[in-house]
């Protein structure tokens, strides 16, 4: 096994991927990136969680966009099938194709990106470069934040059924099945961060001044050269497009 | 993001808004300063370039440039106004805003159940700022956005417009639009309007189309009807945006009105400003 990535690396990686394929605009480029995502998402080990999310977002947006497009292109020329104010066209369903395969190789790389880092190492890769820790907190805290608050909410859910909560019923009852749940859920929340500023703050949270960092992330010299020529590569690809879209616009 | 914060934010019970206090203006308040309007600048201005140079032919596939400015300048503009935000929250007004995330996405999946057709994912975002003012509340859009990209990349590129919707929820919570019920959807519909008008291009130029099937389906009516792509996207997003932020500030002023007292009054912002109706608790917690 090589080296593990540095948390940098693989999100300059991702990005710059994303950005590539973005300024590429080639579906055949988009679709590759997508495949080649995916496996290695399930070489990680984390292909179904990936893939998960990833449907999740890309199942409603590929529809929405092949209704659109496919169906409403005023723009296409070429149509192959009509029913009244609906035309099929080969330019709506091949802009569909363009947009939807971009999109989707975007989602499934930055997807790759989070569902593989370490948040830890990552927080501590980012304040090493002087990042606020402010920032840091946020991430962090969110992430570890977000499933507990799912396992809260089923609980305030169980206690509100035990005291003759029914879930269901009209519109209004489960307006009010709702209240009685989310209130709690805020007010304890609230209640909680009101306490956790306190602990941070006594531990001179809002202080300036450097940090120390427990945790060391190696980041070997060949990664910091490869981000570079990541950078690099990206940008170039960007100042291509652009400099192609508008020549007159003296952008280069 | 060499901005080192130079200066303790100002201690006492009025910090609760860095923003909009001209009193002391320090080297490190006036650094603040020029983050802000650069960011604001950069996202005006990417706004501003995308809807006069929108590619009129957009039959050679998706504008490959007007995305990446898209992507580029929105984004850029919510770094930046994060950058300058972020350093002098105090650490009450900080941790709130991983709980306004995560309020985002749960209260955003809960009111999925009642079956109405709206995103209401910016109910987090505008508490926070009702509690903790305009620049909490911009800082906290665009941070949770950035966030929750981890889980749904697609959002990213929207940080811009959640970072105005927290900055206007601020405005509106310090204007006293939240003491009385009625006027927080009024409030909401307004900040529909703009957050709309600003996300369209993104929703045209970076993903040629909305995530969802209803408002896909309304982008369709105005694109049946011969509308170009962002005219079709912005009146959709005319449509819902007004509503649901009416919505969302509803429901973020109930919730506000539901929480004890105790807990409100603990915000120097809500109590330097008279958020909500009725008189200041007797014993001002450390004053």
């Amino acid at each position: 096994m090589p080296a593990p990535l540095h948390p940098l690396t693989s999100l300059t990686a991702a990005c710059c991927t994303a950005a590539v394929t973005t300024a590429a605009g080639s579906w055949p480029l988009s679709v590759a990136v997508s495949a080649a995502a995916a496996v290695l998402a399930v070489r990680a080990g984390a292909g179904r969680r990936v893939l998960t999310a990833a449907a999740a977002v890309l199942l409603p947006l590929g529809l929405s966009l092949l209704m659109l497009h496919g169906l409403f292109f005023p723009e296409g020329r070429t149509v192959l099938a009509a029913w009244g104010p609906a035309r099929v066209t080969a330019e709506g369903l091949a802009f569909a194709l363009e947009a939807g395969t971009r999109t989707g190789a975007c989602v499934l790389v930055l997807l790759l990106f989070s569902f593989t880092v370490s948040a830890p190492d990552l927080v501590a890769a980012l304040n090493v470069r002087g990042l606020p820790p402010q920032f840091s907190f946020v991430l962090a805290s969110a992430l570890t934040l977000l499933p507990a608050v799912a396992g809260r909410l089923g609980a305030i859910r169980t206690a509100q059924e035990s005291r003759g909560l029914v879930l269901g019923g009209g519109a209004l009852a489960r307006l009010a099945a709702v209240r009685v749940q989310m209130v709690p859920l805020v007010l304890g929340l609230l209640e909680e961060s009101g306490h956790r500023a306190q602990a941070l703050e006594a531990r001179g949270f809002g202080r300036p001044g450097p940090r120390t960092s427990y945790r060391e992330v190696p980041d070997p010299p060949a990664q910091r050269r490869l981000r570079a020529v990541l950078l690099v590569l990206a940008a170039a690809a960007v100042a291509l497009r652009l400099g192609a879209s508008w020549p007159a616009a003296g952008l280069l | 993001m060499s901005q080192q914060p130079l200066t303790l934010p100002a201690t006492g019970p009025g910090d609760g808004s860095a923003a909009g206090r001209p009193a002391g203006t320090t080297t490190a308040q006036r650094n603040r300063r020029l983050l802000e309007l650069a960011g604001a600048a950069a996202i005006a201005a990417t706004y501003l370039f995308l809807v006069l140079t929108q590619p009129a032919d957009i039959a050679n596939g998706p504008a490959s440039a007007a995305a990446l400015v898209a992507l580029g300048g929105f984004l850029l503009g919510a770094i930046l106004l994060v950058a300058a935000a972020l350093p002098v929250l105090p650490t009450s007004t900080l941790v709130l805003m991983p709980v306004a995330l995560v309020l985002n996405v749960v209260l955003g999946q809960l009111m999925g159940t009642t079956g109405l057709p709206f995103y209401l994912d910016a109910i987090g975002t505008v508490l926070i700022a009702v509690l903790a003012g305009p620049a909490a509340g911009a800082a906290t859009g665009a941070l949770s956005t950035i966030v929750w990209s981890f889980f749904n990349p697609t959002v990213l590129p929207f940080a811009a417009g959640a970072a105005l919707i927290g900055f206007l929820a601020g405005l509106a919570a310090r204007s006293g639009l939240f003491r009385r019920f009625y006027l927080a959807p009024v409030a909401g519909f307004v900040t529909g309007i703009l957050a709309g008008v600003v996300s369209a291009p993104i929703a045209a130029f970076v993903f040629g189309g909305t995530a969802g099937l209803g408002t896909g389906a309304v982008v369709s009516a105005f694109r049946a009807m011969g509308d170009t792509l962002l005219a079709a996207i912005t009146k959709q997003a005319l449509i819902s945006d007004p509503m649901d932020k009416a919505i969302v500030f509803a429901i973020a002023a109930l919730l506000v009105y539901a929480l004890p007292r105790r807990t409100t009054f603990q915000f120097a912002f809500v109590r330097r400003f008279r958020v909500l109706a009725g008189k200041t608790p007797a014993v001002t917690p450390d004053a």
